[in-house]
């Protein structure tokens, strides 16, 4: 097994060897139920045999909470408590070390993400078939999931890079991704001057995704970015 | 140069913004050697270390760990390494046996080949009973215990451990030295310590290091005389005197003892009893206790204790390491023993310093006896 994927599997287990993967995951359904059901005036009286809330609703949720709190530790922790110079001094390459803790948050993020499928399944397969769902829209959705998923892993990783205390880590990235997220609100507002929201929908994760919730995948609009943080 | 160079260090520079961690250091480790690495806290051993390991570069200068540059090659020299870093950091959420594993695989072991050497790291570190346990709930010197275990998992060439005994207990301490002479033999292992007795025990040879410089580099015996100088300690009655004679008067004792041969300084020592009490320094290859005594039957002076000290490895630690900048001189002592290797690197940063040496130095050199004194007039 390469490194890389070694430390991967150490960082992905370390999430289930310590609360942090069984309490984000379960808050992350209760938060994700309420605001499926309930927000707005909820699912059911939208009376659409539709999954686009949660499209809607869990990219805040990723943003707002379990990506901040999946990399915070990433290399802040590493950096902190001195693990990262035994890590470091092992024979790894630095991309090894940043691939790796991309990768094994990436997967808790993922695990999260997929396991949202629960919804349509159980709403429109079995056990309960609530109407005809359209699938094409909810793969371009999920696809757009996981893809911001990426993205947003790879921007917590970044900034877990940049500071020792996981505190830091976590709100610098719970900003970032809320004001990423949340620029393409500002948009709306601020049609008066066309540039500036052109610009703001251009860096807006929600702006970006609500096309795929439309069911249109179209490569251009999408571009995410894997940072190589360094050691130091 | 010879292959069986292991670790080769030239002129590593390394600064903190102004502050310069590292200057101009210089010295090679061969294969075989087990070298102990000395210097007060701050001094720059861990910075050393880490150039070493790869983990930070130098500001200046270059370094080749088993051949490999530390700059250009960076995998090939953490595979030829073992490296426990200061204070053992490891993943605290990890079982001991799940840590090792994780080294192991991420070094390239096979199962077979880990299973193998697991079996001689716990014996070697005293792992048997903690294999199973969370690294959280290891006491300091059980994690560094795993830290060394984890440093040894694949058998490397070159050991390079900060303070691997710091938080042992004196057991611990006994078997981790032992075993590090064990292996030293056809090893090369870099340690550092501020325990001199661990550095008498292990290691044949020692660097010293004090403000980011070498200060003294050489064989134990051959640093332990490099101050070149005995202690004597005298103790006369200020009360009490043989016969008709008078006890005599503090600088006048003083007086007599500076005119005896072989004394280079003459200190009065505090002291509670009713005596004058006096710390000598003569140089090593004379004994001078006979003079003193001689001194004090022609005086009538009653002699209340002669003692004579060697100079320790600690005595000699603490006078080069002082810290006043006079003590500072560069590379100069370096490689004493491996003058054919490298002479003109050695010899550069000795001469930048020279005008900084004074007569207290100049008396060292009397006992160089392989003069290649660095540019000492």
């Amino acid at each position: 097994m390469s490194p890389m994927l070694i430390i991967a599997k150490r960082e992905f287990r370390s999430y289930f060897d310590s609360p942090i993967a069984y309490i984000v995951i379960c808050l992350s359904f209760f938060a994700l139920g309420l605001m499926f059901f309930f927000l707005n005036g909820g699912f059911w009286q939208l009376d659409r045999a539709s999954v686009s809330r949660l499209f809607e609703s869990a990219p805040m949720g990723l943003s707002f909470l379990v990506v901040p709190v999946v990399t915070m530790r990433l290399l802040a922790e590493e950096r902190r408590s001195g693990t990262l110079e035994m890590l470091i001094t092992l024979p790894v390459k630095d991309s090894d070390v940043v691939l790796g803790k991309y990768l094994g948050a990436l997967g808790l993020v993922l695990i999260l993400v997929l396991s949202t499928l629960a919804y349509p399944l159980v709403m429109f397969k079995f056990p309960w078939n609530l109407g005809p769902l359209d699938g094409g829209p909810v793969a371009s959705g999920y696809l757009g999931m996981v893809l911001f998923s990426c993205a947003a892993v790879a921007i917590g990783l970044l900034i877990s890079a940049l500071t020792d205390s996981q505190a830091v880590a976590f709100f610098i990235t719970f900003f970032v991704l809320g004001a990423l997220w949340l620029f393409g609100d500002l948009a709306s507002k601020a049609a008066d001057y066309p540039t500036f929201a052109a610009v703001l929908n251009y860096v807006s994760f929600q702006s970006r995704l609500s096309n795929f919730w439309r069911g249109l995948v179209d490569s251009p609009t999408w571009s995410f970015s894997l940072p190589s943080p360094c050691s130091r | 140069m010879a292959t069986d160079v292991m670790i080769q260090a030239n002129g590593l520079t390394k600064r903190f913004g102004v502050v310069r961690a590292l200057d101009k250091v210089n010295f090679d480790v061969k294969r075989g050697e087990v070298v102990g690495f000395l210097g007060p806290n701050g001094a720059g051993k861990s910075t050393t270390m880490r150039i070493l390991t790869c983990f930070i570069s130098p500001s200046t200068g270059s370094a080749k760990v088993n051949g490999h540059d530390v700059f250009d090659n960076p995998l090939e020299v953490r595979k030829s390494i073992g490296y426990l870093p200061q204070r053992a950091p490891l993943y605290t959420d990890m079982t001991v046996w799940e840590y090792l594993k994780f080294a192991a695989e991420i070094r390239g072991l096979d199962e077979t080949a880990f299973k193998k050497r697991l079996k001689k790291v716990v014996e070697v570190c005293g792992l048997a009973q903690s294999l199973g346990k969370d690294i959280s709930t290891l006491s300091h010197g059980y994690r560094q215990r795993v830290g060394l275990g984890q440093a040894l998992i694949h058998d490397p060439p070159i050991l390079i451990l900060d303070e691997p005994t710091s938080d042992l207990d004196p057991n611990e301490k006994a078997e981790v030295l032992r075993y590090i002479k064990e292996i030293g033999k056809d090893r090369t292992i870099l340690l550092s310590t501020h325990n001199l007795a661990e550095v008498e025990e292990a290691c044949a040879r020692a660097i010293i290091v004090s403000k980011g410089r070498v200060v003294a580099d050489g064989p134990l015996d051959e640093i332990r005389g490099k101050t070149g100088r005995v202690r004597y300690v005298v103790a006369i009655d200020e009360q009490r005197a043989e016969a008709s004679n008078k006890p005599p008067a503090a600088a006048q004792a003083q007086e007599a003892l500076e005119r005896l041969s072989g004394v280079k300084s003459v200190r009065e020592l505090p002291t509670d009893e009713k005596a004058h009490k006096f710390e000598l320094s003569g140089s090593q290859d004379s004994d001078i206790r006979a003079e003193i005594f001689r001194l004090m039957v022609a005086k009538g002076w009653t002699l209340l204790e002669l003692r004579r000290d060697a100079q320790s490895l600690d005595a000699v630690f603490r006078d080069l390491t002082r810290g006043d900048e006079k003590l500072d001189r560069g590379a100069g002592w370096a490689a004493a023993e491996d003058e054919e290797e490298d002479d003109d690197e050695d010899d550069k940063p000795a001469a930048a310093t020279d005008e900084d040496e004074d007569e207290d130095e100049s008396e060292d050199d009397e006992d160089d006896e392989d003069d290649k004194p660095k540019g000492k007039s």
